[in-house]
């Protein structure tokens, strides 16, 4: 009984973390095996019978492939937006931290305004149509960006503060040029919080429904995400293709995470002691 | 040959000035240690002779060749710092080849530079490994590997054994003394321990609050320090000092009085002085030796024996607090008065502006 009395806490936190987390995760992986009758009724059942190949090769053909092209324009998409982001954001920090000058409150404010204020779709929309990069995926990595850049900006500047100026110092006297202080010397130790920026931005870009549906219209165009959409109105009773679309998509930011995980937790702690 | 050379060289943040105008004449092959209490200047002096801070006014020349605005990365100077600073994700082997790697030198003279220079600080063991599993003494010696390996003409030390423990301290001292001695490179050190000014440099600037105060070599600052400061700086324990005043004037020698010391006669420049000048007396601590019928009387507060000598604290009639090192051991107890002397040609006389009035040299 002490064992109850001492752990039971824990113990529904356990509980409520399993059903937060694991309850829709299961009942997405059920409705992907159902038929569509009985994914109809949209309840927790057991599928009768196995009929999660058929659904994949229903929703993978939809549409003459969309989903693949999908794939890759989410790919490029997401991998163009964070390599840039991640470039940008820390060079933004590493310049605003180091050097002190009196437009630092001003691109401070800035970069908090790019935080708090809406996006406003149709100006922007007006705004790509006059350079040319309306339904243009390049145009739309350039939104990504910019929608991303304050969050990491803040993120880089608060690490970079961690990094003594001595080593900038030393590596001027050494003869680096500001481009090799900070390629050679300067981003190779922001890699825990590149680490962390890859994870957040990128999961956020590849999930991202709104900006790809605004700013890229067009079948030739889509990202996954859109697929979904497109599913809905197309078979808007076929909630196991649905589901399993939703099961193929989900699997990408899920292997970005398992595969960064352990970086993120070694980052941290190798970080975190003076060396 | 790169000697440097300073020319009422300035620096202000703002409406501060650090640097009051500093002119200095450094030969080549020098070794020249600034030293002075902390905040007086000597690191951002330093820092200016390396291109990290502006200079707001004044020249700068290395090897006859104006400076001012001279890229860091050109004027042929190596650094070490107080913290080190190697980086963190690079192998000793890259820390030390950072340089050379950035001037693009061919790989196989490359690797040869940095075999040399880690043979010369006998690291070659060290050179896999990344600085978080080197010791703080090893971390120093790839800090001066890394500014050997690039040849300069002028080295600068920031501080460069403070934060070492004490026997190593020793040790790394020797160690560039010895480079000093092989590699004929004009050396800058800063520091604010005078043991290490004292034993490595060929010449000492005392700075203060952004002023050279004296320039000289190092017994000669101990010797005939020129002002209150720098003798009151250079020495360790600390000059003792009295406020005294003059009571006659003799050829070569001023006689003083106060309430500490009736009489004393002190060989001094006597030109200027006249009867009844406010002075200040300073005799070192090593300098007053106890005798019979001293002409120093005062009372003992504090007593450390250290066997091999005895530091005493010694209370003066007025007031004043000076401190005695006796050779060998005294037993002595505080609260006991102690009659001690010291020998005429041994103290100093400062005017009442701090100038020191040393004897004149015979010429």
């Amino acid at each position: 009984m002490s064992l109850l009395r001492n752990y039971w806490l824990s113990a529904v936190a356990i509980v409520v973390s399993a059903v937060v987390f694991l309850v829709p995760f299961s009942f997405i992986i059920l409705m992907a095996f159902k038929d569509k009758t009985q994914a109809q009724l949209l309840d927790f059942s057991w599928p009768q019978g196995m009929h999660l190949w058929t659904n994949i090769v229903e929703v993978v053909t939809t549409r003459n492939w969309m989903l693949l092209t999908a794939f890759i324009n989410s790919t490029i998409l997401t991998v163009a937006s964070v390599t840039l982001v991640v470039i940008f954001s820390a060079m933004v920090g590493f310049v605003l931290q180091r050097r002190k000058t009196r437009f630092n409150g001003l691109i401070e404010f800035l970069i908090l305004a790019g935080l708090m204020l809406p996006p406003a779709v149709v100006p922007t929309i007006w705004l790509l149509q006059g350079l040319g990069l309306f339904g243009k995926l390049h145009g739309l990595v350039l939104v990504e960006v910019a929608y991303s850049l304050p969050f990491s900006i803040l993120l880089y500047r608060a690490f970079i503060a961690t990094i003594p100026r001595d080593l900038d110092e030393a590596a001027i006297i050494d003869g680096a040029r500001p481009f090799d202080v900070f390629f050679r010397i300067i981003l190779p130790l922001l890699w825990p919080v590149t680490v962390t920026n890859i994870v957040v931005q990128s999961v956020a870009i590849f999930n991202d429904f709104t900006n790809p549906l605004y700013y890229l219209p067009g079948n030739a165009n889509a990202t996954v995400q859109l697929t979904l959409y497109n599913f809905q109105s197309q078979f808007s009773t076929s909630y196991n293709l649905l589901f399993t679309n939703i099961a193929l998509i989900t699997i990408p930011p899920l292997i970005v995470f398992l595969f960064f995980n352990r970086q993120i937790v070694a980052g941290m702690t190798a970080g975190a002691v003076k060396g | 040959m790169a000697g440097l050379e300073l020319k009422s060289l300035r620096k202000s943040y703002g409406n501060v000035e650090v640097i009051k105008g500093v002119d200095l004449s450094i030969e080549h092959g020098e070794f020249v240690v600034f030293v002075g209490p902390s905040g007086c200047g000597k690191s951002t002096l330093l820092r200016m002779i390396a291109g990290l801070e502006d200079i707001t006014g004044g020249e700068f020349y290395i090897a006859g060749k104006l400076c001012n605005d001279v890229e860091p990365r050109d004027r042929g100077i190596a650094m070490v710092f107080q913290s080190y600073a190697l980086y963190p994700h690079m192998t000793v082997y890259d820390n030390v080849g950072f340089g050379l790697k950035l001037a693009k030198t061919p790989k196989g003279v490359r690797d040869k530079k940095i075999r040399d220079a880690a043979r010369i600080l006998q690291m070659e063991h060290l050179l896999v490994r990344k600085p978080s599993q080197l010791s703080g003494g090893q971390r120093q010696r790839v800090a001066i590997g890394r500014a050997i390996v690039r040849q300069p003409e002028v080295f600068l030390f920031d501080e460069p054994l403070s934060n070492l423990d004490a026997a190593l301290r020793v040790d790394t001292r020797m160690e560039i003394a010895k480079l000093h001695a092989d590699l004929g490179a004009t050396m800058v050190y800063v520091t604010h321990d005078q043991v290490e000014a004292m034993t490595l440099a060929d010449k000492i600037v005392v700075l203060s609050a952004g002023e050279v105060q004296q320039v000289g070599a190092p017994i000669e600052l101990y010797q005939r320090p020129a002002n209150l400061f720098v003798a009151g700086f250079i020495g360790s324990p600390k000059m003792n000092f009295a406020e005294v005043v003059v009571d006659a004037v003799g050829p070569g020698t001023v006689t003083v009085r106060s309430k500490d010391l009736p009489l004393a006669t002190i060989p001094a420049d006597t030109t200027g002085v006249a009867v009844g000048d406010a002075m200040t007396l300073g005799v070192r601590p090593h300098a007053i030796i106890s005798g019979g019928q001293g002409s120093l009387v005062g009372v003992v507060a504090l007593v450390e024996r250290l066997g091999n000598e005895t530091n005493v604290s010694l209370t003066l009639p007025s007031g004043v607090s000076w401190l005695v090192v006796l050779d060998g051991d005294h037993s002595l107890s505080a609260g006991q008065t102690l009659a001690l002397t010291f020998a005429p040609d041994a103290a100093i006389l400062f005017d009442a502006q701090g100038r020191a009035l040393h004897p004149l040299l015979p010429s």
